[in-house]
């Protein structure tokens, strides 16, 4: 690694970026029935429907919310300076499923039809507000439960995650009991995590409001370096360790909200892909982070193909967020008995 | 130049008893190594941190390089006073070059990316270190000696005037120590200058130019080894019987604790 990290950050992107546009190619050609790809580039319906309306911005989403959870959990596992730490560890997933349930009951009174109407006036749905409000709400929370003496203290704030997350989901399952069961299947649905097809402005909106979280931790990777040596030791170095944490913390926090508001709790990518990573490139974030990003995207694409194939055969298709854990689970006891 | 000057310097940590410091005055100028010396508790180590601006003093005031520390930004501090702490992480998967290499971080852009030149002043800091040859190693993976000689060349490719550092010479053998002392007096040579905290007081007489004698939180004596280092005020200090005799070939004050068997 005689390199510097603008080298290593620009193989890393220039070897990844063929990699993740392998797996769209994937995407795109695999799914519940039969397509002509050449047919479809010519126009030729149905299929030029199925590939531009449905597959094209399924893949995309994929690729999308892959590298947002994927930045996310390497900005979540520096801050807490733990490996293992996962995008959701910080009550996020407990807060936007609050945030879902909210509203879809209150989607049967009328308070919540003026809602849903407003809200689809702006082009998105009241869910996915809700979704993303209730996950920085909970990430603002955690944030002040984990402080001790003016300082972010990693333990403190896992903590404070977890249990958050275990009184979410009573929560969740409470309001479940009241549910309509056409609701409680979208909420269950959601929980699991689901790639739905989501209009292509809707997409590059997200794609945008995604970019800039993204680049707020790209420009920290440094400082998230840095922070690895302790606090005083980052501080020594002229770090401002509180800002950097908060600015971290929100970043990765927005990145994660924008991302579960459209496909729901799609766990694992966030904790795999990073780690993955940093078994190739070595632990700097200035390489990480990109590197993770590309990587994520990849991931989360050839998931949700894999997932579209599996159950071809009987009609149906689990939730992209089963086959993250299913791959991801044994795939991740190999990478932690690689590495021991 | 004046690189550290430290007047009347109080602190008091959350929740403590006393004072860590109370009333202490002390200066680094430009070519010379002091070490703060004295026993456990004396408030070393605090007046390390207040020192490199990690703590705000509760009084008195601090500068470097008569810029008051209050008003520097803290990378511009950064640029002028490099810090060692007592006990740098050991479960680092960086490399002892990547470690290396965050000592440029106070000179680096936003996007905290190092040129060839911040390469080459990483890569000339660890070989000062005999540490070249650890480059590519994590250094979770060194020994105490060969990662405090990896925290030292991060300190040194900081490149600021003054270099801040606390206990550096506890992990390392007899020639590393000497390595270190060597490379501090070239420092100094080359207008910089160093404020150690050093509990082993030989090598306090035959490294500094000066030094702080600290007693529960004031400096109760100050000046060159030969002023400081005498018998009646380190046994009064040190609360132990303490010989002081001249190295026969250098004539440098060496201290011994009487030890009766």
């Amino acid at each position: 690694m005689r390199r510097s990290a603008a080298a290593r950050a620009s193989l890393s992107i220039a070897l990844l970026t063929p990699v993740v546009l392998a797996a769209v190619a994937v995407g795109l050609a695999v799914g519940a029935g039969e397509l002509s790809l050449s047919g479809a580039l010519r126009g030729r319906e149905p299929d030029a429907t199925v590939l531009f309306r449905l597959r094209l911005p399924r893949v995309l989403l994929a690729a999308e919310v892959g590298a947002a959870l994927s930045v996310a959990g390497v900005a979540l596992q520096a801050l807490l300076r733990n490996p293992l730490a996962d995008p959701f560890v910080f009550g996020l997933s407990g807060g936007a499923a609050i945030g879902i349930a909210v509203v879809t009951v209150a989607s049967g009174s009328a308070i919540g039809l003026a809602a849903t109407s407003a809200a689809s006036f702006l082009g998105v749905l009241p869910a996915q507000l809700a979704a993303v409000a209730g996950a920085m709400a909970a990430a603002l929370l955690i944030f002040t439960l984990g402080r001790a003496r003016g300082q972010l203290e990693p333990a403190r704030a896992l903590l404070a995650g977890i249990v958050f997350n275990s009184f979410a989901s009573a929560l969740v399952l409470s309001v479940e009991a009241v549910l309509r069961p056409d609701q409680m299947q979208a909420v269950s649905l959601w929980l699991a995590g689901t790639l739905g097809y989501e209009a292509m402005p809707l997409l590059a909106g997200a794609g945008i409001a995604l970019l800039l979280p993204a680049l707020v931790l790209v420009a920290l990777a440094g400082r998230l370096n840095l922070l690895s040596l302790g606090d005083e030791g980052a501080a020594a170095l002229g770090v401002d360790v509180g800002r950097t944490r908060l600015l971290a913390f929100f970043a990765a926090s927005a990145a994660v909200g924008i991302a579960v508001a459209f496909t729901g709790l799609v766990g694992f990518v966030g904790l795999i892909v990073p780690h993955a990573v940093r078994l190739v490139t070595g632990p700097d974030h200035r390489v990480v982070l990109p590197a993770s990003a590309l990587g994520g995207a990849a991931f989360l694409v050839l998931a949700d193909a894999l997932a579209r194939v599996l159950f071809r055969g009987l009609g149906a298709e689990p939730p992209v967020g089963a086959v993250t854990a299913i791959v991801g689970a044994p795939l991740f006891v190999l990478l932690m008995r690689s590495r021991a | 130049m004046i690189l550290l000057e430290a007047r009347g310097l109080r602190f008091r940590h959350p929740g403590a008893a006393r004072e860590a410091l109370a009333g202490a005055s002390l200066s680094v100028a430009s070519g010379e190594v002091v070490a703060a010396i004295g026993p456990n508790a004396a408030g070393k180590s605090t007046l390390a941190r207040l020192c490199c601006g990690l703590l705000a003093p509760q009084e008195g005031a601090i500068s470097l390089q008569q810029a008051p520390m209050s008003r520097l930004g803290r990378r511009e501090r950064a640029r002028r006073v490099a810090f060692l702490p007592q006990n740098p992480p050991h479960d680092l998967s960086f490399t002892a070059r990547e470690v290396a290499l965050m000592g440029r971080a106070p000179h680096l852009g936003l996007w905290s990316l190092e040129g060839p030149h911040d390469l080459e002043i990483a890569r000339s800091a660890l070989d000062q270190f005999d540490a070249l040859d650890l480059a590519e190693r994590p250094v979770s993976q060194l020994s105490g000696g060969e990662r405090q000689r990896v925290f030292l060349a991060r300190a040194f490719a900081q490149e600021a005037a003054l270099l801040v550092l606390d206990e550096p010479t506890a992990a390392l053998d007899l020639s590393h120590q000497v390595l270190l002392v060597n490379a501090l007096r070239r420092k100094a040579r080359e207008g910089g200058g160093a404020l150690l905290v050093l509990h082993d007081l030989a090598l306090a007489g035959a490294a500094c130019d000066r030094l702080a004698l600290l007693d529960r939180g004031q400096v109760v004596a100050e000046g060159t080894p030969a002023e400081v280092l005498r018998p009646e005020v380190l046994s009064a200090v040190y609360g132990t019987p303490v010989e002081v005799v001249a190295n026969p070939v250098t004539g440098q004050p060496l201290v011994a604790p009487r030890i009766s068997r």
